[in-house]
């Protein structure tokens, strides 16, 4: 250690860059900086900005009560959409992975099969595929080819996910399962599967939120989701800036929320091993 | 070596070979046989292949060939006798493995209720005598994590017991513990064997060996060295690698 400055003036700034006070200052600073960025920039574009005109696109009221606004009901779509797909998509997922650790060579197959094209096609294309061509084929309506592309494409990447947790149960784990004779069902059921998922609830979540945030493709096969409202708004009033800020915070608002309540459920349910 | 089949035996192991993936000769030409009641300890030097064959015992590793019929039943393909196998061999690991997710309780009535198809009462019932025998009743409701090594390898012990099995596996099942704990668990094990238990014990610990084994199996690279009752073979070892054996752990 090189000869210390002054002992005094070292500890007076030693004290202040560990207090509070300096995160604050630094926060602030950063705070001030980007508001400066963002307003010089946009004082250039010469946008005429009308916030006041977005609350009526979210909902209105008037002495009978509250109606709904565009924004709103595509936001209820959206929801709708996420919610079921969430629930496939778990399924789907759970099943593919029990499929790829099976001892049925055909099982492995087909996980192989699905996990492969899925992979590797965009999801914007498995839904046109599935909207355009497996729709009229099969007889399914707009709604069902959205859910269900949306389903199968996170399904496969939860999958991974899965199989990851799962795998990382330790051997004993399994080995004690069978001394004691539990059949392969129960060991995942009341074994390997409660440990696994609570490990794996981290890169659940993000996939999860990706769903959610890849629901706004839906929009290319006209379903009136959230996106699809905006742009139908914007069409008309040309509020471009205000919509799209305003349906970006919707879709953070539905995300955070969600981080939120799977962390409170990690907390709840916390396993030391 | 022929087997003497004798009408009390429950374990007839004959001629069973193991080689693991590499080319490592686990067991080579392993036979033996275990009376009902009777305590076996299995001794050796790392990788003589004990473990190995006590895992064979109840199916957790496959045999090349050979055979290996417990309590009447063949160890084979056939799933529905791997199942009674499975539920008449309890295991007593290094590790514990006790089910991290689950309190005490829970841990022992588990597969009583999911195997043995055990109502919810009785299951408790049992699990709570149990861990009274093993002294540890006072913690049904804890979770693994919350107790001490011997106190975990004791729930395991009750958790293997609870199946009422008809043999005892330990592999090496206070190897892991520090000291002051391993004898908690002896006392344990010594209890089991006095009441009449079958057990084969993979150990290093002598003094449980000389206390309550009937039998002692010396083993080395899959081979049977030397087999004997205890006194014979901390008093007068026949063979020189049991005597060379012997003289560095004792």
């Amino acid at each position: 250690m090189d000869a210390a400055p002054h002992p005094q003036r070292k500890s007076r700034w030693s004290k202040f860059h560990r207090s509070p006070l300096f995160d604050v200052t630094q926060f602030s600073i950063l705070v001030i900086l980007i508001v400066w960025f963002f307003s010089t920039s946009t004082e250039k574009l010469g946008y005429n900005w009308q916030w006041y005109q977005i609350p009526q696109y979210i909902f209105t009221h008037d002495e009978s009560g509250y109606y709904a606004g565009p924004l709103w009901e595509g936001l209820m779509v959206t929801l709708r959409i996420s919610g079921v797909s969430l629930v496939l998509a778990f399924l789907i997922g759970l099943t593919t992975a029990l499929f790829r650790l099976s001892h049925s060579f055909v099982a492995q197959i087909i996980a192989r099969f699905y996990l492969e094209t899925i992979r590797n096609t965009p999801l914007l294309i498995q839904l046109f595929f599935i909207y355009f061509v497996l729709g009229p084929v099969l007889g399914i309506n707009r709604m069902t080819s959205a859910i269900l592309a949306l389903s199968l494409f996170e399904g496969a990447y939860a999958s991974e996910i899965f199989r990851a947790g799962i795998v990382s149960i330790g051997r004993g784990q399994w080995e004690a399962a069978y001394s004691l004779g539990l059949s392969t069902f129960d060991t995942y059921y009341c074994i390997i599967l409660p440990q696994a998922i609570r490990r794996i609830l981290p890169p659940l979540t993000s996939q999860a939120i990706s769903l959610i945030k890849d629901s706004a493709l839906v929009s290319t096969i006209a379903i009136y989701d959230l996106t699809m409202q905006a742009q139908a708004v914007i069409a008309e009033t040309f509020l471009t800036f205000e919509l799209w800020f305003t349906v970006a915070a919707m879709y953070l608002v539905v995300t955070v929320t969600l981080s939120i309540i799977v962390n409170y459920m990690e907390h709840r349910f916390k396993v030391v091993s | 070596m022929p087997i003497e089949v004798e009408r009390n035996d429950i374990i007839v192991v004959e001629r069973i070979n193991k080689t693991f993936v590499g080319g490592i000769k686990a067991l080579v030409d392993f036979s033996t046989h275990i009376r009902r009641g009777e305590v076996v300890v299995v001794i050796g030097p790392s990788g003589s292949g004990k473990s190995t064959f006590l895992r064979c015992l109840n199916g957790l590793e496959e045999i090349d060939s050979g055979s290996i019929v417990i309590d009447g039943i063949l160890l084979d393909d056939a799933k529905k006798n791997r199942l009674e196998i499975r539920k008449e061999v309890g295991m007593v690991f290094q590790q514990f493995n006790l089910f991290p997710h689950m309190t005490v309780l829970e841990n022992v009535t588990l597969a009583q209720r999911r195997v043995r198809k055990k109502s919810k009462q009785a299951a408790r019932a049992m699990s709570m005598d149990l861990l009274e025998k093993v002294g540890i009743d006072e913690k049904a409701d804890s979770y693994p994590s919350q107790l001490s090594g011997g106190q975990q390898q004791r729930v395991a012990i009750a958790r293997a017991l609870a199946m009422m099995p008809k043999v005892m596996l330990f592999d090496e099942a206070t190897s892991a513990l520090d000291p002051e704990m391993i004898g908690e668990v002896l006392d344990v094990m010594k209890d089991l064997a006095r009441e009449g238990m079958t057990m084969v014990c993979v150990t290093h610990e002598m003094g449980f060996a000389r206390e309550v084994s009937d039998r002692v199996i010396f083993m080395e690279d899959g081979k049977i060295v030397e087999v004997g009752t205890a006194e014979h073979f901390f008093t007068a070892p026949v063979e020189d690698r049991t005597r060379l054996f012997l003289s560095q752990i004792l």
